[in-house]
């Protein structure tokens, strides 16, 4: 489709005709400042084709305050080959006229022709709206809505679909969503969406499992019934079979046969227990005559027994007493050992205790002359002590003052020397004779003085000299050595010497009498540590010991001739064996006694107890014992004879009798008796029990009950297979329908996804943008990015907005159908880099179709390759 | 001159669990109706006495209303009843008979042939050998003894015996209470009423098989009868008459639909049936969508006109003619849709793909209607 010329006039703001000519098949830049009339010539064209001529909702297009306008819009357009002319006026004059080469249409007629070329649909009432614009609503963006692609693509769906259809000889068939969406809701009645029976169909089959077990119990108990009644038929048998047959009694008979053989066999046994007692009492009997008559027997050999002891304790006796005699020397030997051993050991003590004294005495001797010794130099030390403390005391002087003293004369000759350096010397040669009185002295000869105070010389003959020392500190000297003249002479005074010299002369000897009296202190106590009087004491016990000693030694007897032999030691020792000797000696005989004694006991007893037997075996009574005990045991040997032999005999009777068994017979046979009878009570009592639980059971009806259960059971079955058929059905359908619209969509999207990416690579390369079902374009890929378009920017949608509709375009036009597109302003939100592959794009896309762009902003648009058309400039021409 | 009437396996208590609740009542009700008929007839025909040989009640446990309603139903015919315990009511030491006699539900008239033995009815010149089941199954001939049973010569020798006549029933699959195929003459009996066989059945001239008086089922053929028998005198040839009694009508029919004109001519079969019927249908084959309307609109009058019809179509291909498809407008890729499901009949899953092509061709239908109003 091209659009050649657009005409309006009487609309907004173009009050005179407006003409727009010389449109190119391709691009076509019109631009304009704001409120120059851009959007209303987008909207005269939408009015031209979207209203309807007779409408009156279209008071927008009226110029304002006009009431009388009758907007008119004139198109004319090559489409299908043809050539197409339009003229549309609203309001105040409603008319359409449409003319195709040399067919002229009008009114209505006209208008569904409009629709019919473009694929849209007029309003039924008022003015057109989006849903109504069709494959235009697509194609013609207006002002800001270039971003909104999916309304747009719905609302052109079926108008799209055909054009697809038309291109891939496909039939979409008719209202085949509508008849899938019914095929669903049918399938929602027995599924839940995930696919489980759901309603009914969920219940049926809960219910079927219901009546399952119900009939499986009823079942059961069905057959239970029955094994019962078969059990009561069994019993009712059993039961009158036994009664007539009465086992027990017979069992009966046999007890009573069994009970009167173990009687006759408790008799034996009763007999067998007494003569077996009597055999037991005659053994007891001949055992013990047999012991008296063993006892009696035994005597004889007791007596010779005892007879043999008897000897034998005699001779033991004496030997024993044979031996007494060398016993009793051997102790006498001993004793005399003994006795010379202790004269021996007397004789050593003695000798050893005057040798002792001998040598004790001189000891003391010793120590005697010793003490005499020390005494004597005790005293001439002590002498010369007293000497050296005499000394010491006269010389007694202070070693300090002595210090002082030596000092103060060091001063004085000091200050006496300065005097002299000061004085006023006055030396003199006189000549021999001649003399000088100086201060009342005598000078002669030759001298010199030093003179320190005021003199006079007197010259003999000639007068008297007044000599003044001259000097100013003369004065002071002379003070002050008449100031230590006088300390000299008070200290001398005060330590009592004349001189410096004494006083150290003095001190000398003092100290020399001090060394003295050390030393001779020290030898003192070196002989006499504890004074002499500790001498003189010591020596005079030492004497009186020395008395007593002589005296104990001339006390003591004198030793005998005989010479000395042994040591007190050695004597001790001999003593000590010889006491040691003799105490065995002793204790032997003791023992010898004992034995004796023993001896002499045992040989007593054995002659009495010797006696006595003899006198009692010699007894005639005994004899007389002895024979009777034999007759008796001859007679119970033979009466023990026959008990045994009877007992042997019936004791073979009765084992033969077999007595447990008779008695387990008898057990058994009660036992039988008792079981019988209680097995026939027992199916009494059963036979009562089924009788009563059958009459309650039967009362129930349980077949029948079973009957009408497997009747529901069935009902509920066919319900549910009939449910359960049309739930497969519909399933089956239901995924038929769904595969098949699929695969047709598939088919249908192949063609617009080739468009799509054709500008798309251009956009974005590398990028995808896939077509859904309803062919829109859905999830978008850049790199790792994935998403839908409408998480994109404004900028990038609206980009993505322009792209989609472009690719339609082509799609519509492959098959055949007319393409105008028309862009109000679009792609403002779009940056430099992305407004310049956009510019590619259109350019790309005006190749295929006639596009209008309406702009504010032409500076933008000024590369595009065409040369914009300014309706500011076109109206100051019109 | 003895007259009875011969009647056996009335199956009281059964339950008829194929149909709906309310056609498996009354079919319940039609056999309590038919013993009612039984009495009735037994009145009309003069007959001495009714002999029923076995299976009076389909189980030992029956509810006590239905034992006593058996019982009742008998009260028209005032004459002696003899009844057989047959294997569904074998005379156990407890059975429906002993609950009967305890429930006090057994009229004087009605003599219970629990024990084998012979039940001599004077007055009516019958002496009637019996071989009641005591047992749920024997494998013995119980019909042996009456060889060696003596009864008084004026009186007629009947047996009244519930089994298996060896070896000339078919589909006697188990071969349990067998009965000697002439034990008639070997006992030397006028006639040998017996019972189990559902459908009325002579074995020679005097042994018969009377069947149920009420059909119970769509197999044995001949099911619905009671043999009226008429003893001239001892020795005599028995005459025995059938008479009807069936209240229901049992058809079940297999068909298989080719050519339309099938559909057609068992439309046709079923409308000329009497309105006491219960039909069981199966069809296999193919129909059209046009057929299987029809098919729909007639099973739905049948419905309506019958006791119960039951049709089962899983085997009945649907198969929409091009103008079928062409009357339902399903272009694209539902008319894909159709033929896929048309092709898929021939499947393992063909009943699913028939039952869905029937749904799409409903819903195709009413989307027609609708776009056409």
């Amino acid at each position: 489709m091209k659009l050649r010329r657009l005409q309006v006039e009487q609309l907004r703001q173009f009050r005179q005709p407006f003409v727009l000519d010389d449109l190119q098949p391709g691009l076509n830049l019109i631009h304009g400042p704001n409120e120059s009339g851009k959007s209303t010539l987008v909207r005269a064209i939408r009015a031209a084709f979207f209203e309807r001529y007779r409408t009156s909702s279209v008071d927008d297009l009226r110029p304002w305050g006009d009431s009388a306008a009758a907007p008119t819009i004139t198109l004319d357009f090559d489409a299908r080959h043809k050539s197409w002319h339009l003229v549309k006026s609203f309001l105040q004059r409603k008319r359409c006229d449409l003319k195709i080469d040399s067919d002229s249409y009008s009114e209505d007629e006209a208008e569904e022709k409009l629709a019919e070329l473009l694929g849209f649909q007029f309003s039924a009432k008022g003015v057109s709206k989006p849903e109504h614009w069709g494959v235009p609503g697509l194609l013609w963006v207006e002002q800001g809505t270039g971003q909104n692609i999916e309304q747009a693509v719905a609302h052109a769906g079926d108008h799209l679909k055909s054009a697809l259809n038309a291109l891939v000889g496909e039939v979409a068939s008719t209202g085949g969503d509508e008849l899938i969406e019914q095929v669903r809701a049918r399938w929602s009645e027995l599924f839940t969406p995930t696919g489980k029976p759901r309603g009914d169909y969920q219940k049926l089959e809960k219910e079927r499992e219901e009546h399952q077990q119900d009939i499986d119990e009823l079942q059961g108990r069905v057959q239970k019934y029955q094994e019962q009644v078969d059990r009561l038929g069994k019993l009712a048998q059993d039961f009158e079979r036994t009664e007539k047959e009465r086992p027990w009694e017979d069992a009966e008979r046999q007890l009573e046969q069994a009970k009167e053989r173990y009687r006759q066999v408790e008799k034996l046994e009763q007999e067998q227990a007494r003569e077996r007692e009597s055999l037991a009492h005659l053994q007891r009997n001949q055992q013990l005559l047999r012991q008296n008559r063993a006892q009696l027997e035994s005597l004889n050999r007791k007596l010779e027994a005892r007879r043999t002891e008897l000897d034998k304790a005699q001779r033991e006796l004496d030997q024993a007493e044979a031996r007494s005699p060398s016993i009793t020397g051997t102790v006498k030997e001993a004793k005399a050992a003994y006795d010379a051993a202790v004269k021996q050991l007397d004789q050593a003590r003695l000798q050893e205790t005057r040798a002792r004294l001998e040598q004790e005495i001189r000891r003391l001797e010793q120590q005697n002359q010793a003490l005499t010794d020390n005494l004597k130099k005790a005293r001439r030390y002590q002498q010369d002590l007293e000497q050296a403390r005499e000394q010491a005391r006269q010389n007694q002087i202070d070693a300090d003052a002595v210090k002082t003293l030596k000092n103060t004369e060091r001063q004085l000759n000091d200050e006496a020397i300065r005097s002299q350096t000061i004085a006023t010397r006055l030396t003199w040669q006189l000549e021999p004779g001649a003399s000088l009185a100086l201060n009342d002295e005598n000078l002669q000869g030759q001298g010199e003085k030093q003179l320190l105070e005021e003199s006079s010389l007197a010259i003999p003959g000639v007068g008297t000299l007044g000599i003044a020392p001259g000097g100013e500190d003369l004065a002071s000297t002379r003070r002050r050595l008449s100031t230590l003249e006088q300390g000299l002479a008070g200290q001398m005074k005060s330590l009592g010497v004349t001189s410096t010299q004494q006083a150290e002369q003095r001190l000398t000897a003092c100290e020399a009498a001090e060394r003295t009296l050390q030393h001779t202190r020290e030898l003192l106590k070196s002989v006499a540590a504890g004074g002499i009087d500790q001498l003189l004491a010591d020596q005079k016990e030492i004497d009186g010991q020395l008395q007593t000693a002589k005296t104990e030694l001339q006390n003591s007897p004198q030793p005998g001739q005989q010479p000395r032999v042994t040591d007190v030691a050695s004597a001790e020792a001999e003593r000590t064996k010889a006491e040691t000797r003799l105490a065995e000696a002793e204790a032997e005989e003791r023992r010898h006694q004992t034995d004796l004694l023993t001896r002499r006991q045992t040989r007593d007893n054995a002659r009495a107890e010797w006696q006595q037997l003899q006198d009692e075996v010699h007894n005639p009574k005994h004899q007389e014992q002895l024979q009777k005990l034999s007759t008796e045991l001859a007679d119970i040997e033979q009466k023990q004879g026959r008990l045994e032999a009877a007992l042997q005999a019936r004791d073979q009777e009765i084992r033969e009798a077999h007595p447990a068994i008779l008695r387990q017979d008898i057990e058994r046979y009660q036992r039988s008796i008792s079981n019988l009878r209680q097995a026939q009570e027992e199916r009494q009592r059963e036979l009562r029990d089924i009788q009563v639980r059958l009459e309650a059971w039967g009362a129930e009806g349980l077949e029948e009950q079973l009957n009408e259960k497997i009747a529901e059971l069935e009902q509920c079955n066919r319900r549910y297979q009939e449910l359960h058929r049309r739930a497969q059905a519909l399933d089956l359908l239901l995924t038929l329908l769904t595969e098949k619209r699929q695969a047709l969509t598939r088919r249908l999207q192949a063609p617009l996804q080739k468009h799509l990416d054709h500008y798309l690579s251009l956009l974005f390369p590398q990028a995808t943008l896939e077509v859904d079902e309803h062919l829109r374009p859905g999830t978008f890929t850049r790199g790792t990015e994935l998403g839908q378009i409408a998480e994109l920017s404004f900028g990038a949608r609206e980009q993505m907005g322009l792209i989609s509709r472009l690719a339609y375009a082509d799609l519509l036009q492959e098959a055949g159908r007319p393409t105008l597109v028309i862009l109000d302003d679009t792609l403002v939100h779009s940056d430099t880099d992305r407004l310049e592959d956009m510019k590619r794009i259109l350019f790309d896309a005006a190749n295929r179709h006639q596009i209008l762009l309406f702009t504010c902003h032409p500076e933008k648009w000024s590369d595009l390759g065409v040369v914009p058309r300014d309706i500011q400039a076109m109206k100051k021409q019109g | 001159m003895p007259k009875f009437l011969h009647t056996a396996d009335w199956q009281m208590g059964r339950a008829f669990s194929r149909f709906e609740t309310e056609d498996g009542a009354a079919l319940v009700e039609a056999r309590f109706e038919a013993i009612e008929k039984l009495a009735r007839l037994a009145n009309e025909h003069q007959c001495d006495a009714v002999l029923v040989a076995g299976d009076v009640f389909d189980a030992q446990t029956v509810s006590d209303r239905t034992i006593r309603r058996v019982f009742n139903a008998t009260r028209e015919f005032t004459g002696p009843w003899v009844m057989l315990p047959g294997n569904h009511d074998a005379a156990l030491v407890e059975s429906v008979w002993t609950r009967a006699e305890r429930l006090g539900a057994v009229p004087g008239n009605v003599q219970l042939a629990l024990e084998p033995g012979v039940i001599t009815l004077e007055a009516e010149g019958l002496a009637i050998l019996c071989a009641p089941l005591t047992q749920r199954n024997t494998y013995s001939d119980l019909t042996e003894t009456f060889s060696n049973t003596e009864t008084p010569e004026s009186l007629c020798r009947v047996g009244l015996a519930h089994g298996s006549v060896q070896g000339l029933l078919p589909e006697e699959i188990d071969s349990t209470n067998p009965i000697l195929p002439n034990r008639a003459e070997t006992a030397r009996l006028d006639y040998l009423a017996l019972g189990d066989w559902h459908g009325t059945k002579q074995i020679d001239e005097r042994t018969w098989y009377s069947g149920t008086p009420e059909p119970e089922r769509f197999r044995n053929n001949g099911a619905g009868y009671a043999l009226i028998v008429n003893l001239p005198e001892p020795g005599a040839v028995p005459e025995v008459t059938a008479v009807e009694t069936a209240r229901y009508q049992w058809h079940q029919w297999r068909e298989t639909l080719t050519v339309e004109s099938d559909l057609d001519q068992l439309l046709d079969r079923l409308r000329a049936l009497p309105e006491p019927s219960v039909v069981d249908l199966r069809l296999e084959g193919s129909v059209t969508l046009a057929g299987e309307e029809k098919l729909v609109n007639a099973l739905s009058v049948a419905e309506a006109r019958f006791r119960s019809i039951q049709c089962d179509r899983s085997e009945l291909q649907l198969a929409p003619t091009d103008d079928d498809i062409a009357a339902l407008k399903a272009d694209g890729y539902v008319g894909e849709v159709i033929e896929q499901l048309r092709t898929r009949q021939q499947d393992d899953n063909a009943e699913a793909a028939r039952d869905a092509l029937a749904i799409l061709a409903g819903l195709l239908k009413d989307r027609k209607q609708e776009a056409s109003e």
